[in-house]
């Protein structure tokens, strides 16, 4: 899926209107120690230790690691819902303690409930008024989110009756109806079937272009593979690994050539000059490409619905 | 999802306030709208409808007191169903939110702690508001009618006698018409508003620290119930009718933790056909006033601390 529209504008629109101190990193988390009490006796939880990484303004942040690595702890901190036991994180330049940090920020948590009782376009008017937005401007910038996330069939329907897929749909539109700078994105896929979940990846894909800054967590880890820009891989509450995607990823001693058409004759051609080269090289692997399973499927039911 | 959309100028929103009474409307409207979609209103008004013409089916001795039970059954489930649902209302409310993540959301928006705590609050009180006010126009209603057919039947019933002199006439009217529809009926339905809020306000702050729904409305009810006791509390407390040191500390805690409930019973009186001062309703609703304060003060400090 491609969205082509406007109706998230870009970056230096929303900047415009931002009261905040500009800053080129949208996340700022220095040192940060997430450190839960123990209850009645029982020993108290390092959640995240001496945690510190960046998010610079307009690129996609993938925040991956197993359960209970400290992801959700990091963004809770980062977005004031928790208090950090030491460090601090910061918005935009805005300590995230200061409720003001929040104007610019769009979160979606993971597994999202919203008042069932609400239609979704009664949903979008309440999280919009909430970030100062009202009248006829308000009502056209839910509709828009309505549209953008493929849910205006489903605007007059209680919340209550949407599926997992819609849930998470409506969850983006309430994120983006005040048209934040930095999206905060905690397992944005989870429990959505493959097709709703490419067109997650999708909108992410077009948040970035216009300029939004995206942290995510995923468990899927080829799907960020396709929108981030950097990966910071926790475990136990500490950072192991961080850095651009395309470094973490390649493998440097290794080089790829992909073929098409290629005649056996050809390829048998490639294997001797590789065999008569002095150097040390030699082919690893030799064979069709394969495609990934969320592609077969994606395909297999794009036909069936064709 | 849908590829495409119009575009459209970008709806700015408004600069940050620090408090906002916009915000705290929005969340109490969605407060209202969630309780009354959650039945809850409706659920009183059937009920107390159904005690109100139970009211009429009492058999009694004279036209007074005809009113008078009609009045007492009426307040009684009034106040009885008031300050049930302030508390099952309000108790619920924290919880749900937290569970659902519905309360990330909300606080991920520029929205401080207090104004949520405020809005949650208000909700409920423009609820119990709105379901008293619609009882006080039934019970009026039906109050008024009662009252004309009881003075009609006395009337007749005098005459038939051959007792219905101008002064017996009078005496009989002027003593329905106390017993009647009077000011004082409203009076009584805003001295157990302002209970009820009292007891929302000690809802919410309890459901702060609760870990369960059910906890709170216990211990909610449990406090409300001690609230009633109040004056016997401060009299152990104040006035050293107990020697025991620990039942005077219990006493002494008790007395100010507990909101002094007893003091919003004016019922009797305004079943009785007497409206209490307005010197008395003023100090009642400062009370409330302080009370409603002190309990939202002590219920942010709690909840600004709350891990979520």
């Amino acid at each position: 899926m491609s969205n082509t529209d406007d109706s998230v504008s870009p970056a230096n629109e929303s900047s415009a209107r931002s009261a905040g101190p500009r800053s080129a990193e949208a996340v700022t988390v220095e040192n940060l120690t997430k450190v839960f009490k123990g209850q009645l006796g029982k020993k108290a939880f390092v959640a995240v230790r001496d945690l510190t990484f960046s998010v610079q303004a307009g690129e996609v942040y993938g925040l991956i690691g197993p359960n209970g690595s400290g992801k959700s702890t990091t963004m809770k901190v980062v977005l004031g819902l928790l208090a950090p036991t030491a460090g601090h994180t910061k918005i935009f330049g805005t300590d995230s303690a200061r409720v003001e940090s929040r104007q610019d920020v769009g979160f979606l948590p993971e597994n999202p409930y919203f008042y069932k009782h609400l239609t979704g376009m009664e949903t979008l008017l309440f999280y919009g008024r909430l970030c100062g937005l009202h009248g006829a401007r308000l009502r056209d910038r839910a509709r828009e989110m309505l549209h953008l996330t493929g849910l205006e069939n489903a605007s007059d329907r209680r919340v209550g009756g949407y599926s997992k897929g819609m849930l998470q749909r409506i969850g983006l539109a309430q994120a983006l109806v005040h048209e934040p700078r930095l999206l905060v994105l905690d397992e944005p896929t989870a429990g959505v079937d493959p097709a709703g979940s490419r067109k997650i990846r999708d909108l992410i894909m077009e948040f970035k272009k216009r300029g939004i800054t995206v942290l995510v967590t995923s468990h899927l880890l080829e799907q960020l593979q396709e929108v981030c820009d950097r990966i910071g891989i926790m475990d136990n509450g500490r950072m192991v690994r961080e850095g651009r995607l395309d470094d973490l990823i390649a493998v440097e001693n290794q080089t790829e050539i992909v073929l098409e058409d290629a005649s056996p004759e050809l390829l048998a051609r490639i294997r001797d000059l590789v065999a008569a080269d002095a150097g040390k090289a030699s082919v690893k692997q030799m064979g069709n490409p394969r495609t990934t399973l969320e592609r077969l499927f994606l395909k297999a039911t794009e036909d069936k619905d064709q | 999802m849908s590829n495409g959309t119009p575009s459209s100028s970008a709806p700015a929103a408004s600069r940050y306030a620090r408090f906002s009474p916009g915000r705290i409307w929005t969340l109490a409207a969605a407060t209202v709208t969630q309780l009354v979609r959650m039945k809850i209103l409706a659920f009183v008004i059937v009920f107390c409808m159904i005690v109100v013409a139970m009211g009429f089916a009492f058999p009694v001795l004279n036209p007074e007191q005809q009113l008078k039970f009609l009045k007492d059954v009426s307040f009684g489930a009034l106040q009885f169903f008031s300050v049930v649902i302030a508390i099952v209302a309000t108790a619920v409310l924290m919880p749900r939110d937290l569970e659902d993540r519905t309360l990330y959301t909300i606080l991920s928006k520029p929205v401080p702690r207090h104004e949520y705590l405020i809005g949650k609050l208000l909700g409920v009180l423009v609820l119990l508001a709105c379901g008293l006010v619609i009882m006080d126009v039934v019970l009026s209603g039906v109050l008024y009618l009662r009252q004309n057919i009881v003075l009609g039947q006395a009337l007749q019933a005098m005459e038939h006698e051959g007792a219905a002199t101008p002064e017996n006439i009078a005496s009989v009217t002027a003593s329905v018409a106390k017993q009647g529809l009077t000011w004082s009926l409203h009076v009584g339905v805003l001295a157990i508003f302002l209970k009820a809020s009292v007891v929302a306000a000690l809802a919410l702050l309890i459901s702060c620290f609760a870990s369960t729904t059910l906890f709170t409305i216990v211990i909610t009810f449990l406090f409300a119930i001690a609230g009633h006791g109040h004056q016997l509390f401060r009299e152990y407390f104040l006035e050293g009718k107990t020697t025991v040191a620990m039942e005077k500390i219990g006493a002494a805690v008790l007395a100010i933790v507990c909101p002094d409930l007893g003091m919003f019973d004016v019922v009797d009186n305004v079943t009785k056909g007497d409206a209490p001062p307005v010197s008395d309703m003023l100090y009642l609703g400062g009370m409330a006033l302080v009370y409603v304060t002190g309990y939202l003060v002590v219920s942010h400090l709690l909840f600004v601390e709350k891990e979520l």
